[in-house]
């Protein structure tokens, strides 16, 4: 998850398009697998904080920072992960189109030291593509902690260009790194891989009919075997109008004969290898990879280790930590054990900490004592005084005003519950628990058509759905895209709506249950149609696991404080948007007239007329609207059924104006309409249901 | 089938399976990769499960759980079908 960075104006940014820091100066590219230390890097060289994630997977944009290193300036840009140049999901398209956009001064190629053997082979692509490269062996600390030993300066001969090694969250090694830089010079005679005589002539073929590749960042043996490969970027790439190869084709051929000649090409080149092309051409790499490794690389067994007399206190310290995460681990992934953890998680984490501490104890104290008591009453008395026109006063002071509502709301009681969320989240985040709650759910999210890894952006919903909405990019099939979406809007709540919600009902725990059990059973029933009915193939889950780790203080803070920045940045002004809104609606009649006729179907689900201002304000805000049903509930205007029907009926309703813009971004304008045509009748029909149930049934609550 | 059980019976210390069916804390070595997905293919190499890795399954529940070298990955059972390892 990638966020507004915490820095002085202009100086770095993240996505948007009209921020370039540093335009114009030597590019430092930092590229690698996911969950590296690539965002920590970029965080020492530029100086910013950005947000660090213990989970693979969830960077979906590009960051770009400025720094200066001696007395030279650059531009840093740190990009969602990758596992290797020929890209398997949207994220690491994004990457690679940047490797072949930009010419980079510098690329900074981030590998786990533990798992060399695993990421060199990214590194001899890199190599290949002629990128300027270095590379940087991050987690020197964990790599020793388990007894591994690299030749740095044997690997950096091996493969011709400067390695580093580097802990970048003590920011050890920094200072090498950028001594590195400094240095840099781009060497351009690299080690080449044969690819055995089956598919080099096809190779060269496919070289040949490239034109020059001055102006591209890679080279034109990496753009012939990506394209044998028959990667979608070097399609386009190549046979686009408008690039770099245009002359050279008008020339020659038309697009459309080279783009076929290209395909024939992979396809006999295919049959003659008899395997797939990515399969053979990473299986060679594999072999130099390894070749490599033995030379540089030395493993102490952890037997061994403990059978030496020698064993010094801090080894014997690190095995036991080793051997306690590894502990843990077996108790969060198994089948049964890691259930009641799961629920032990919810219970402290979300029911105790953010619903009954954070949206009961200091909402209350801070909505009624601080604001209620002290702040509004001034505020009001000196702005009526101030300015005598009660139009006016009615828009700032009044009672949807925007100080007496939009800012007592967001300070009062959004900022709270969604800071403890975001708290919470981080530390189960950076202990590396959601990938392991992907691992425990992946079964029964199969039958949502949904796989494992889609727990993150659902638990993410938790706290924002928008940003949820945001992250589901980073699911494999765009099937999965459109279910997790359907899902985060219509029964995912968010932290403030849930916060609130858990609040009201905390004293009636029936209700809780009631409600809990209704929600649930829509998320199932709806992502079961969903599945059902939506074309495809059921998605597969492949995710890897983090190391569990102990969650850094600083880290937790700075996370839990940026991700509350993008979330004010977002919501305070659409607050203030509404306040406005709903103040020009009651001059014009319209508001008036909206209201009722919201009341039909607010009376129709058993609720009084009153209510139904919750659900206009719900078209602003889900969690708006969860305020005004705190409002009623203070005030004891509402039974304990007609609660429960209202929560469930809010719970479902129409997600909030941000998190509609966003599935519009993610989606489509058509997608994110048909969402919200269906959402809006099922919230309504569910409430209807719970309610007719509930009276013939008799409950009271 | 023949052939396969024939070279079992000669070497009982090695044997060739799938991951979903290898005895979990075994310690092996990926032998190859089924090759007739292409998606999932090229997930398993891109994330660097290779033939020639050691190999270690962990747990088969709820999830296929298991090391290669030092990283640890979760697959479902599909996936685990594609992996062939010899212990």
């Amino acid at each position: 998850m990638k966020l507004p960075l915490i820095c002085p104006e202009k100086e770095c940014c993240r996505g948007k398009k009209d921020c370039t820091p540093g335009k114009g100066l030597p590019k430092i590219v930092l590229v690698g697998s996911p969950n590296v230390g690539k965002s920590s890097l970029f965080n020492a060289l530029s100086g910013n904080y950005t947000v660090v994630s213990n989970y693979p997977g969830t960077s979906v944009e590009i960051s770009r920072g400025k720094s200066k290193i001696g007395d030279k300036e650059y531009e840093i840009i740190d990009t969602p992960g990758m596992y290797s140049l020929l890209p398997v999901s949207e994220e690491e398209r994004v990457s690679q189109r940047l490797l072949f956009d930009e010419k980079t001064f510098v690329c900074l190629h981030v590998v786990d030291a533990r798992n060399l053997r695993r990421m060199l082979s990214f590194t001899l692509q890199l190599l290949e593509a002629r990128l300027p490269l270095i590379l940087v062996l991050n987690m020197m600390d964990e790599a020793e902690e388990r007894g591994i030993e690299i030749d740095i300066q044997e690997l950096s001969r091996s493969l011709k260009i400067p390695v580093v090694g580097t802990v970048s969250s003590e920011g050890k090694g920094i200072e090498e790194l950028k001594a590195s830089i400094m240095e840099f010079t781009h060497e351009k005679s690299t080690r080449e891989i044969d690819y055995g005589p089956e598919v080099e002539p096809y190779v060269s073929e496919i070289e040949s009919l490239l034109g020059t590749t001055e102006e591209t960042g890679i080279s034109k043996r990496s753009l012939a075997l990506l394209l044998l490969q028959g990667d979608r970027t070097a399609l386009d790439f190549v046979y686009s109008p408008g690039e770099v190869y245009r002359r050279k084709r008008e020339k020659s051929k038309g697009s459309e004969t080279g783009f076929e000649e290209c395909q024939k090409l992979a396809e006999i080149a295919s049959i003659k290898a008899g395997i797939p092309l990515s399969y053979l051409f990473t299986l060679k790499r594999q072999e130099l990879v390894n070749e490599i490794v033995e030379q540089v690389m030395e493993v102490q067994e952890k037997e061994k280790e403990t059978g030496q007399e020698t064993k010094t206190e801090k080894k014997k310290r690190e095995t036991k930590k080793i051997l306690l995460a590894e502990n843990i681990d077996s108790v969060l992934t198994h089948p049964l054990l890691g259930i009641p953890v799961l629920f032990l998680v919810l219970y402290f984490g979300l029911y105790l900490f953010v619903g009954v501490f954070a949206a009961g104890t200091l909402v209350d104290f801070l909505e009624n004592t601080v604001f209620g008591e002290h702040i509004n009453p001034l505020v009001t008395t000196w702005f009526t005084s101030l300015v005598p026109y009660p139009t006016l006063q009615d828009l700032f002071v009044g009672e949807y005003g925007i100080f007496t509502q939009a800012v007592t709301y967001t300070i009062a009681l959004i900022l709270p519950i969604v800071g403890a969320f975001f708290l919470v989240f981080s530390i189960i985040e950076d202990a590396g628990y959601l990938p392991r709650l992907g691992l425990l759910l992946d079964g029964m999210f199969k039958k949502i058509g949904l796989s494992g890894r889609a727990v993150i952006p659902m638990v993410l919903g938790f706290g924002c759905s928008t940003m949820a909405t945001m992250v589901t990019r980073t699911l494999e099939t765009k099937r999965e895209r459109l279910i997790s979406t359907i899902l985060l809007a219509l029964a995912i709540p968010c932290s403030a709506q849930l916060g609130i919600i858990l609040s009201i009902l905390s004293g009636n725990p029936n209700g809780l249950i009631i409600w809990a059990g209704v929600i649930l059973l829509e998320f199932a029933f709806i992502g079961y149609l969903a599945a059902k009915l939506l074309p495809g193939e059921a998605p597969t889950f492949i995710l890897e696991m983090p190391p569990l780790r102990i969650p850094q203080l600083s880290n937790i803070a700075v996370k839990t404080y940026s991700r509350m920045h993008w979330y004010f940045l977002e919501v305070l002004p659409l607050f203030v948007l509404a306040s406005v809104l709903i103040w020009i609606g009651r001059l014009t009649g319209l508001f008036a007239l909206a209201l009722k006729a919201m009341e039909y179907p607010t009376v129709w689900i058993g609720l009084p007329a009153d209510a139904a201002d919750i659900f206009l304000f719900g078209f602003f805000r889900r969690d708006f609207g969860a305020a005004g049903l705190y409002g009623m509930h203070d005030a004891g205007l509402l039974t304990g059924v007609q609660l429960v029907v209202a929560a469930v009926t809010l719970t479902l309703f129409m997600p909030c104006v941000a998190q509609f813009m966003m599935t519009i971004k993610e989606r489509g304008f058509k997608t994110a309409l048909a969402i919200s045509g269906f959402i809006f009748p099922s919230a309504f029909l569910a409430g209807f249901i719970v309610n007719t149930l509930l009276k013939v049934l008799g409950v009271s609550l | 089938m023949i052939a396969e059980n024939s070279h079992i019976s000669l070497n009982p210390t090695l044997k060739t399976t799938t991951l979903s069916s290898m005895e979990p804390k075994k310690a092996g070595k990926i032998a190859h990769l089924e090759t007739k997905n292409p998606g999932i293919l090229q997930k398993l190499i891109a994330m660097g499960i290779l033939p020639g890795m050691p190999v270690t399954l962990l747990r088969r529940s709820p999830s296929y759980f298991f090391e290669v070298d030092q990283t640890r990955y979760a697959v479902d059972r599909e996936i685990a079908n594609h992996i062939y390892v010899s212990y």
